[in-house]
């Protein structure tokens, strides 16, 4: 046999992948090569087969026709592998920020596994959660397509009105309440400049008693002071900016704040040993902004995408 | 500018390159001849596009294929079976229904 056909039918034989009928195929494309050959060239030489071959199409072309048919997730389910693995991911991302808080690891029998980890960690680690997730999620639609029954799979509604959460979100931010916010501010910076602390244990005609320590009363309140800057921040910038964008850093912004104050805790930063439980009742606080926040990241993440994914649909 | 038709095509030969191969195959045939015996009426079909189609029929049982060594090179020879003579015969009547209607509506057309 011809050295350039070999190498050819070599090269379609490895396109078809594991296909058990490959040796037939192969065997069916170079009867034909021959025959054409012989019957318009008259002779079979390199040359001739050569140009057979031209004709005939690229290894890639040729094994892809005979897998029209064969799919690794039914187009029925591509909407589900989107879905199910945002679901999940939400799940991961929530027992992430949840672990985070708590320093802990956590184990939720079988898919959930998050280790104790830094908030920097996790910034390496919730991207490897999600390429987890929709590996899981493609290997079950795989075996399910591969079932080849009509299974009728589950599809959550995630009751979100797109439309409206991206409308409600893109709202032209409105100056009465900018003022508000920034009174506000201005009046919790007078405090901790007059008292170095934003977090009182009493306030008394006497005076008023801090609920930590110096250091540690320096460093939460400058960390709750500048949690509520990049928020009014943010609210100056949508004057300006794409609110998607702006909402988007404000929430990253907030949660790498709210993970150094938790990865970075003060020693006993109590005044004396009064409550007991604060420290977890303070625990408890910060996980649940820190969850609303998260999913706040999430929408705007979603919202950029659909709207991205919109706009190379229709253009 | 010029639309290129030739998904288009693409997309309505595949149907049709079926019931041919269907009709073709009422005698025994390889798949060089079947090339050749559709060009000779003016039908263009491309090589790899019939093979893989030969395999699909095949799979589905409305074809079967036979390889003859007793020359000197192999030949996969080709045969409609019962079930796709049953299968060609209602594929027909389709074509000829949608025939139909697609005068019909033609001549509809060509009233107003």
């Amino acid at each position: 046999m011809s050295k350039r056909l070999e190498i050819y039918l070599e090269e379609i034989s490895h396109y078809l992948g594991i296909s058990k009928e490959k040796q037939e195929i192969t065997a069916e494309i170079k009867s034909h090569i021959l025959e054409k050959t012989e019957q318009e060239y008259g002779e079979i030489t390199d040359i001739t087969i050569e140009r057979i071959i031209e004709t005939y199409g690229s290894p890639r072309q040729v094994a892809e026709k005979y897998m029209d048919d064969y799919q690794i997730i039914a187009p029925t389910f591509k909407g589900h592998l989107l879905r199910y693995t945002m679901i999940l991911f939400i799940f991961h991302f929530g027992l992430t920020v949840i672990s985070l808080i708590f320093k802990t690891s956590m184990l939720i029998f079988p898919f959930f596994f998050i280790p104790k980890i830094d908030s920097l960690q996790s910034l390496f680690y919730l991207p490897m959660t999600f390429v987890f997730d929709l590996g899981l999620v493609g290997i079950i639609l795989y075996f399910v397509t591969q079932r080849g029954k009509d299974i009728k799979l589950p599809w959550p509604k995630l009751n979100l009105n797109w439309q409206k959460m991206a409308s409600r979100r893109l709202e032209k931010p409105k100056i009465i309440l900018l003022i508000l916010m920034l009174i506000g501010y201005t009046a919790l910076v007078y405090v901790y400049m007059r008292y170095q602390t934003l977090f009182f244990k009493s306030l008394n005609f006497k005076g008023v008693e801090s609920l930590f320590n110096p250091e540690a009363s320096k460093w939460y309140s400058l960390a709750l002071l500048s949690f509520l800057g990049i928020g009014i921040l943010a609210y100056i910038v949508k004057f300006f900016a794409r609110p998607e964008w702006v909402n988007l850093l404000r929430s990253a912004l907030q949660l790498v704040i709210l993970g150094i104050v938790i990865n970075r805790p003060i020693d006993n930063p109590f005044l004396e040993f009064i409550y007991l439980d604060l420290q977890i009742t303070a625990n408890i606080i910060i996980a649940i902004v820190a969850t609303l926040i998260a999913i706040d990241f999430l929408k705007s993440l979603i919202i950029l995408g659909r709207k991205s994914l919109m706009k190379k649909t229709f253009s | 500018m010029a639309i290129d038709i030739s998904p288009f095509a693409t997309e309505m030969n595949r149907g049709f390159l079926q019931v041919l191969v269907l009709v073709l195959l009422e005698k025994n045939m390889y798949g060089y001849s079947m090339i050749k015996q559709l060009e000779t009426r003016g039908y263009k079909v491309e090589e790899n596009t019939l093979y893989p189609m030969l395999r699909r029929l095949e799979k589905k049982g409305l074809i079967k294929s036979k390889w003859d060594v007793s020359k000197d090179r192999p030949r996969k020879f080709y045969v409609i079976t019962k079930d796709g003579r049953a299968v060609r015969a209602k594929l027909l009547k389709i074509w000829q229904q949608q025939n139909e209607i697609l005068n019909h509506l033609l001549k509809e057309n060509q009233n107003v």
